[in-house]
């Protein structure tokens, strides 16, 4: 009797352990059990680089949603995203890759734009702004002629 | 970078349907306009300006840029605040634009076009600027059809969006300040006398 309770609680704690893992695999990779209550967008990059399958996609610095694939088309990385239901995209909101810090994750940002037609689900983000090709520009940099940085005309800061 | 700006821009010679040849036409002019010699006089500088401005009037689609530029905040504003902006808005641009024109246009080598993507009343042109120092500089124009023309409504310079950078600051100075501030702040930028 007393051999079967310790097998059972062996067995027990073998099973959270396992539970345990599963969950921080599932977290860890970013994958969904279950469908989110959402809908999808399409957006179109000229430079995807860093976006892969559960990247965020935040507003505000608040994440409302995910990629849910990618794949090339046209020479193109084309992304599909799923967003949160209840969030309105303005047809002109701009979809940016952006990078937590200097060589932090990459994650996308939307800023809401001010057109009154909204994307419909399974519509297309068409204004864009690829990820910043950080070695290409000091590549210029050190080459010795990017315009000097010419703040006429900016609103201050 | 700031040269690529030179390429913004109209024209006389373009075919109504291709968004390509629309930049070309509004480049080239630009460009004679800039490198004409009888224009190049300090007498005629204020003319010379006032033709580059009304060349950008006609193909630059301001009233769009402007308000996708101030993003939300553009549907809580009153008919005339939001006319008051797009002017303000378009001054600020051109005036900022023809400097840099005059600056840097004696560094251009060539304009290449690279190719053009149209989706329904939507278009992208892509171009590759050219220095004399041999760096190319990639440009992309979006352009939104008018009518029968295609006018531009942003222009993408080594990446980065005119109006995505416009609506960044806007959206920063609005959380801080009230809608009044950046209005007095636009104005103080645009330089006395312009049109």
């Amino acid at each position: 009797m007393k051999k079967a309770y310790l097998e059972f609680v062996v067995g027990l704690f073998l099973a959270i352990g396992i539970g345990c893992l599963a969950w921080l695999s599932i977290k860890l990779a970013r994958k969904e059990f279950f469908a989110r209550n959402g809908y999808e967008v399409q957006v179109a990059f000229s430079n995807g680089s860093g976006l892969h399958r559960g990247t965020s996609v935040v507003i505000a610095g608040v994440e409302i949603g995910r990629v849910a694939g990618l794949g090339l088309e046209d020479y193109e990385a084309k992304v599909r995203l799923m967003i949160q239901q209840g969030v309105v995209l303005q047809t002109d909101t701009i979809a940016s890759i952006k990078t937590q810090g200097l060589i932090g994750e990459k994650y996308i940002e939307l800023t809401p734009g001010a057109s009154d037609k909204t994307i419909k689900p399974g519509g297309v983000i068409r204004e864009t702004q690829p990820a910043m090709d950080l070695e290409a520009l000091i590549g210029k940099y050190i080459q010795g002629n990017l315009a000097k940085p010419d703040d006429k005309g900016q609103p201050p800061r | 970078m700031l040269l690529a700006l030179v390429a913004a821009g109209a024209s006389l010679r373009a075919c109504a349907d291709e968004p390509t040849a629309q930049v070309r036409a509004i480049t080239d002019k630009v460009l004679a306009l800039l490198a004409d010699p009888a224009l190049k006089t300090e007498a005629r500088n204020s003319e010379r300006r006032q033709l580059i401005r009304e060349e950008l009037d006609r193909r630059i689609d301001w009233a769009t840029a402007a308000r996708s530029s101030l993003g939300r905040h553009w549907a809580k504003r009153t008919r005339a605040e939001q006319t008051e902006f797009v002017s303000l808005f378009s001054r600020l641009i051109e005036e900022n634009f023809i400097d840099k024109f005059e600056t840097h246009h004696g560094e251009l080598d060539k304009v290449e076009y690279l190719g053009e993507k149209i989706i329904d009343e939507y278009a992208s042109v892509k171009a590759r600027i050219s220095t004399k120092d041999q760096i190319d500089h990639p440009v992309e124009y979006r352009l939104q059809k008018s009518g029968k023309d295609w006018r531009i409504y942003d222009v993408l310079l080594e990446g980065v969006s005119l109006v995505k950078n416009y609506r960044d600051q806007f959206d920063e100075i609005l959380a801080k300040s009230p809608y009044e501030k950046l209005v007095a702040d636009l104005r103080a930028k645009i330089p006395q006398g312009s049109p």
